[in-house]
Formats: C-alpha cells, structure tokens, sequence
C-alpha cells in the first residue's frame, strides 16, 4: 500500500467512514490458528487411493461434476412464450480473466438453433459488386485468418432495469454478455478482390435460420473492422454462435453479429429488416425511435462480490479483492473508478490483464472489511471519451420505455453481514 | 463533444460545464490530444490503424492478401434470385401476388391467432399486432400509467418489412411455407385490423392487395424515427452516447439507494453455486418419441394457451384417442385444425410420426 497513489489516499480521507479500506502499511496480517486438525489433511483422499477415470472417458471433456451450476440460466419474464426465440444468460459470477467458454456464451436466438451441414453451407455476397461470389465454408477458410477477442452484448442487457431493480442476481442483471477470441478473416479482406461499387452505402446480412435473422450494415463498419468468422475460442463456432460462419461487428448489438450467415447483399440504400422495426429501435420519451442503433455503450459490473458471490464468510478486517469487468463498444476502456459509498466518493480501479479494444476488461480493487453496510459502484470510461453515465442521467435523456442500450452504473449494497442486494442509485 | 481526458484529471464534484470540459482540453496531455484526434467511425467509436505490422495490441501478416476469391466462383442469375427475396422500402423486390382481406383473415385464424391472439390483440409473450395508435409517447414510470404499444399499426415505418418478414420467417413453427399470395392476404388483413387505409380506401373484407397498392401504402408511423439521410451526413458521429456520465472523484453529492420492490425469482435452473454433488436420477432408457418430441412438438404442445392439446391433459387425450390410434397417427401426419401436416416438420417419417405420438399418448395417460 506505499506505493499508492495520492489520490487513492485523498479518496479514503475524505470518506473517512470508510476508513475500514485505508489499509495501514504497517499492518501485519496475523497467521489463523489451528482448531483442530484437518481430516482433508490426516486422511487419505479418496481419489488418491485409487485409480481415477480412464483418459478417453470423454472425448470431448466437460467441466468437473462439482461445477455443476457454473450455467447459464433462463426466466420465462424474458423469452415470447418459448424457449426458441429467447435468451440464456451468462453466469458471470463463476467466470475467470477476460474469455468466456463456449458452453457459457449467452445464448439469443430469433428462431431456435439452427443445425448448418457445413458441406451444404454457402455464403453469396451479391448486389453493388464487380465480381459477385459463392463460396463454400472450405473456400471460405483458405482466406488468410485473424484471431481477435471481442465482447459481444445484446442491447437488452440489463433492460429488466429501467424502472427499478428486479433482479437480485448478477446473471440476470448483465448475463447477456460474453467475450471470445473469434478466428475468421477481416471482411474487408474478401471485398478487396470482388470490386465493391462506390455507391454501396449499406450492407445486408441475413442468417439462414427459421428467422431469417436480417440487419443492415453500413459500409463504413464493413470495411473497418467487420469479419466473417468460423473459430470460437479455438474450435468451430458453436452452433449457438452461428456455426458454421457468423458475421462479427465488434462493439456492435449482438444481434447484428448475424448468425448461420447465408448472404450479404451490398446496396446505395438502407434495408428495413424485422429487427430494426418491432425490435432493436429505442423509443424514446418525444415517442421517436431511433432506428440503426449500432454500438454498445461503454458499461461495467463489479462480479465480485455480488449477490451471487457474498462477503458472508468474511471476518472483519479480513483484505478482499473487489473484481469487475468493464467494456466498450466504441472502443478501449481507459478507465474504470470504484465508489465504496453509494457514488460519493469514488477511487481508480487497477486495470489487469490484457486490454483490448471492444473485448472484456478486468478492474480490480483490493479493501479491508469493516463489517460496515456499503454501496459499491463502478464507472467505466472509454478511449472514446464516454463515461459510463448514473441511472439519473439516462432517464433524462430517453425515458424508460427504450428498452435497448441501458449502460447506467450498478450498485451492489453490501449489508453488514456480507449479504449483496441489487440497489439502484436514484435521486 | 465528449471528450475528455479522464486518467490524470480529477474533476471536483458538481455539474462540469462543456465549458470546463473544453479548458481541460487544452490543458491535457498529450494522450488526450490522441483521443481528440482519433478518427471515428460512423458510430462514434474509435477507428485504430493496420499500421508498422500493428493492429492496437494485435500483430499482423503484412503480406499481400489478395486473391483468395479465386477459391469462389461466380452466382448464376437462378441463384441469386433463390436467394434475394428482400424487400426494400421502395418496393425493390416486392414479387407480383394478390390476396384479399377474406383469405387472410382465413389464413390468420388458422395459422397466427394462436400465437398472436385474434385480431393481433397478442398473448402468450408473442407480439401484439394492432392497436396502439397515439400511444408511443406514454411512459410507464408508476402503477397505473400505460406503457407504449408497438405494433404493426402504431410503430411499424413500412410495409415493406411485414411483406417480407412474413414470408421468410413465419408462421413461427413453419416459416418459409406461404405463398405470395397467401403473404399479400395476410397483409391486407393485417393492415385492415390496424385500421390503415390504401390510397384512402378502408380495407374491407373484399379488399385485394397486389403489388400496385402495395406501393401506395404509407404506414401511419413512417416519420416516427430518427432517420438515416440518404447523403449520410447525418451519420458521422450521428449517435453521440445516449447519456454521458460524470467523473465526480469527491464529495459527489449521489443520491439514496433504491432496493429492489418486488422481486422477480423463478430462474431455471435455480440460482446456487452450490457444489454439492447431484444425486443422479435413476433416468430410464429415452423413449424413441421423446426427444422427437422436444425437438418438433414442445413449442405448441407444452403450452396450453396456444390451443393445442396438452402434454399431460388427460381428458382431452383420451377424446383424442378414442376414435383409435390409427386415427390420431393420420390426423398427426397429415394435419388437423391449426396443425399443420406433421405439425410442420416434412423431415419426420411416419414411423417417427408414430413414434412421437405413442409418446405423447403415453405421457397422457
């Protein structure tokens, strides 16, 4: 703690009452004492006394059967009187570092998952192009590959909070979010060879799934960092991811990232698809809707502690680690503070890890507790230069009735006896 | 503008001006000139260069990577007609058909109102189609007030999206089965309960839409987006962030915490991280039905208010079975009521028909 910066010390002066994160430099952190012996460790373990699981018992391996509720989860609240065209939630609170696995992605589809025969897949790019192209996912593949990591989010997420919390979970408050590492080839890339005209302002991507999932893109994103990709994490996508081939617009709404991709027609005028009508527009307060709502905004969520994940078996002046993830679709995040009070006094988070544009990033903040009740908060900042804004803030500027895009900060109340509650911090 | 140097500045508590926010500009360093000067996409995000081999944090293959669309080869004219079936607000690609108000309040009745309620009046979490004219501007924000209703009606901006929507992904469990016919019908009766006129003729039930009227079609909340201009000007950083926060560090002023009113629960499955080993149910063999069932019948046939019976219902299994199980295997096969011929999945065979129905006699015993 020597080392800290001033303004982290001034940050604790002038929230003296929580004097319980001022660590003292000098502080020696006393040793526990024996109560009695350990069995776990005088016995012999079980699995240590015989033989364990032949090495091609599965061969594609699964998580240890004790993790058992390391899954994502449904609500009926959230889905249109079925689970096709709903959503499955990350548990955020049982993930590590910046990747999400691939049997954790949330999971949003329009139609249920569609089941592509890679041999029968073709991708057609047509319309304002010299040289229009089929290819097969074989062909697909000999293009030069990249591998970038990216979140992806469905604007819903966190949209159960426009009129107060709800939901006394992390999963369900901002599981509609995951980070991959996604190998394909820049979409740019393909165009290079195939004559795209100067007139094409818009780009159509339409998955080939019962919904025919459709968005129109603008040739800006296209040619910037837009790509047709078939790895996931190191493995053809899942088919709950689009397998064989997604198209990915990193920072963009998820369910513009379209799925089972079959086609992708180029235009001088924007396309009016299903999901940018009765879904995916944000009506705001006048009674317009924007229409063409691309980036995610720039959000973060403390994941430890939280509901899920409480200080109950913390002693007081036991050191913790506050842990969180912050992302942005407009870009890098720079900057993530924390606030132990309710948003009065904040302080800056360490950023640890890799960071990356549009990909998940981790904070981290360690304090001693005190046992006092508290309200933690953190604000994140982009390189772009937004700042994650209070629930006030966003109320003000589009209503509650937007649905989509609501990035406001979350407060996670931290009773005395280590329980979490969801709390919205509201004027 | 945005922009804001925020790693070194700690800006004190209160409302910070644009004013103030412009005199840290000038003062910051020279990261947040590299902010200030970054390009920007049509989002307003950052735009990072491929640059020195370089891509942000990412290394790049510099060599040429052209010419690898010699693996493709070119669409024929059938194929791309296959597969361009869109329609654009301008009509582009809008096929030639006819139907009247009568065939599609038919196809309706038979094909949507179980899902979408009669005349679209909604239900069972699947989308209200009509109603809700004059509505968008209500804000739910307390018991008692009414929310805005989008529908076809009230929120869509064109036509052109129900035409093409409908053909390509509906009815929900059979999408892809309409023809343009029966698609022209729908509409017209779609519009007809949304009380929308066509060049000022009301939609009665003699009404036949083709292409021609179709074009003539305004939908009554076609200005009621932010639009997108055709010259696009509007859309360099057209989408400034919905709400810009405040980085208070000190003395903040934040208001009270607001708990949660009425908690939502009923999570599946339920929420623990327990990680107590599951007992394992002693699960029997699988019948051959069972995942045929989930897989193809479940989404009608584990919901009651969509009309069809119920797993599990006895009662009405037992009507359905006494006139014999070879008729339900017909009916199943080749359809009954507002089911249509193997409840819309041709991959089925009749043994795999028969399979799936025996299970869910079973199941309703």
């Amino acid at each position: 703690m020597i080392n800290k910066p001033n303004s982290r010390r001034d940050f604790f002066k002038k929230s003296a009452v929580y004097s319980m994160s001022a660590i003292a430099a000098s502080s020696i952190v006393p040793i526990n004492t024996l109560k009695a012996d350990e069995i776990e460790i005088t016995q012999k373990a079980p699995w240590g006394t015989k033989l364990g699981d032949l090495v091609d018992k599965y061969a594609y391996g699964i998580p240890s059967p004790y993790e058992h509720n390391n899954v994502r989860r449904v609500h009926d609240l959230l889905s249109s009187g079925d689970r096709y065209a709903t959503v499955s939630m990350t548990p955020h609170h049982l993930q590590e570092g910046i990747i999400t696995p691939n049997g954790l992605f949330f999971n949003r589809s329009h139609g249920g998952t569609a089941q592509v025969d890679p041999e029968k897949f073709r991708l057609m790019l047509h319309g304002l192009l010299e040289k229009p192209l089929v290819l097969t996912l074989k062909q697909l593949k000999r293009y030069p590959s990249i591998s970038r990591i990216y979140f992806i989010e469905c604007p819903a997420n966190g949209s159960t909070g426009w009129r107060g919390p709800q939901f006394n979970n992390l999963q369900f408050v901002k599981g509609m979010t995951s980070c991959a590492e996604w190998t394909g080839v820049r979409l740019k890339t393909v165009l290079d060879d195939l004559g795209l005209s100067p007139d094409a302002k818009w780009m159509l991507a339409e998955g080939s799934d019962n919904s025919e999932m459709a968005r129109t893109i603008p040739i800006e994103k296209v040619l910037d960092d837009a790509m047709l990709v078939w790895g996931q994490n190191g493995e053809p996508l899942r088919p709950e991811q689009g397998y064989p081939v997604r198209l990915l617009l990193p920072g963009w709404e998820g369910n513009l990232n379209v799925k089972w991709l079959k086609r992708l027609e180029f235009s001088d005028k924007p396309w009016h698809t299903k999901e940018e009508t009765s879904k995916y527009t944000m009506l705001q307060a006048n009674g317009k809707g924007i229409n063409y709502f691309w980036p995610m905004e720039v959000n973060s969520i403390i994941t430890s502690p939280c509901p899920e994940v409480p200080w109950t078996d913390l002693s007081v002046g036991d050191k913790i680690e506050i842990s969180g993830l912050a992302w942005s679709g407009r870009g890098t995040i720079k900057t993530v503070d924390i606030s132990l009070d309710g948003g009065n006094n904040w302080v800056e988070a360490s950023l640890k890890g890799l960071v990356l544009p549009k990909a998940w990033t981790r904070f981290s903040y360690i304090v001693k507790w005190d046992g006092k009740t508290k309200v933690l908060l953190s604000r994140a900042i982009d390189d772009s230069g937004h700042i994650q804004p209070s629930i006030d803030k966003l109320i003000e500027n589009v209503g509650v009735e937007g649905i989509y895009h609501r990035n406001p900060i979350v407060g996670w109340e931290v009773k005395s006896n280590g329980e979490v509650n969801n709390v919205h911090v509201r004027s | 503008m945005f922009t804001l140097e925020v790693k070194k500045v700690l800006i004190a508590c209160g409302v910070v001006s644009a004013l103030l926010m412009s005199t840290l500009f000038l003062e910051a360093n020279s990261a947040s000139e590299k902010i200030l000067n970054s390009k920007r996409n049509v989002d307003g995000a950052v735009i990072y260069p491929h640059k020195d081999g370089k891509y942000t944090s990412y290394l790049l293959n510099t060599q040429s990577t052209k010419g690898f669309n010699k693996y493709g080869r070119t669409p024929t004219s059938n194929e791309v007609k296959a597969w361009n079936l869109d329609v654009m607000p301008d009509g582009t690609g809008l096929p030639v058909g006819q139907g009247s108000v009568e065939a599609g309040d038919e196809l309706y009745s038979a094909q949507c109102a179980m899902c979408h309620g009669d005349f679209g009046t909604g239900g069972n979490g699947y989308p209200t189609l009509s109603g809700g004219q004059g509505s968008l501007k209500n804000q739910l924000l307390k018991e008692g007030d009414e929310p805005p209703f989008r529908t076809i009606g009230s929120y869509w901006p064109y036509a052109s999206t129900l035409y093409w929507y409908i053909q390509s992904a509906m009815p929900f469990a059979n999408p892809k089965s309409l023809s343009n016919d029966e698609t022209y019908a729908l509409v017209a009766y779609l519009l007809s309960i949304n009380d929308i006129t066509i060049d000022g003729v009301e939609l009665d039930d003699e009404y036949v839409l083709n292409k021609e009227k179709f074009l003539k079609i305004k939908m009554p909340n076609e200005d009621g987006f932010y639009p997108v201009d055709p010259s696009r000007s509007d859309l360099k950083e057209v989408r400034p962030p919905l709400a810009q926060g405040n980085r208070c560090m000190s003395d903040c002023n934040a208001p009270k915490p607001v708990h949660i009113a009425a908690e939502i629960t009923g999570f599946d499955p339920a929420i623990s991280t327990s990680k107590e080993l599951l007992i394992k149910e002693s699960k029997n063999t699988i019948a051959p039905g069972e995942k045929i069932y989930e897989e193809s019948c479940m989404a009608c046939h584990a919901n009651e208010a969509l009309g069809a019976p119920v797993l599990g219902d006895k009662e009405v299994w037992r009507d359905i079975t006494s006139k014999g199980i070879d008729v339900v295997y017909l009916n199943g096969i080749n359809g009954i009521n507002s089911m249509p011929p193997k409840g819309g999945n041709m991959d089925l065979s009749e043994i795999q028909m028969k399979e799936v129905i025996d299970y869910m006699v079973l199941k309703s015993k």
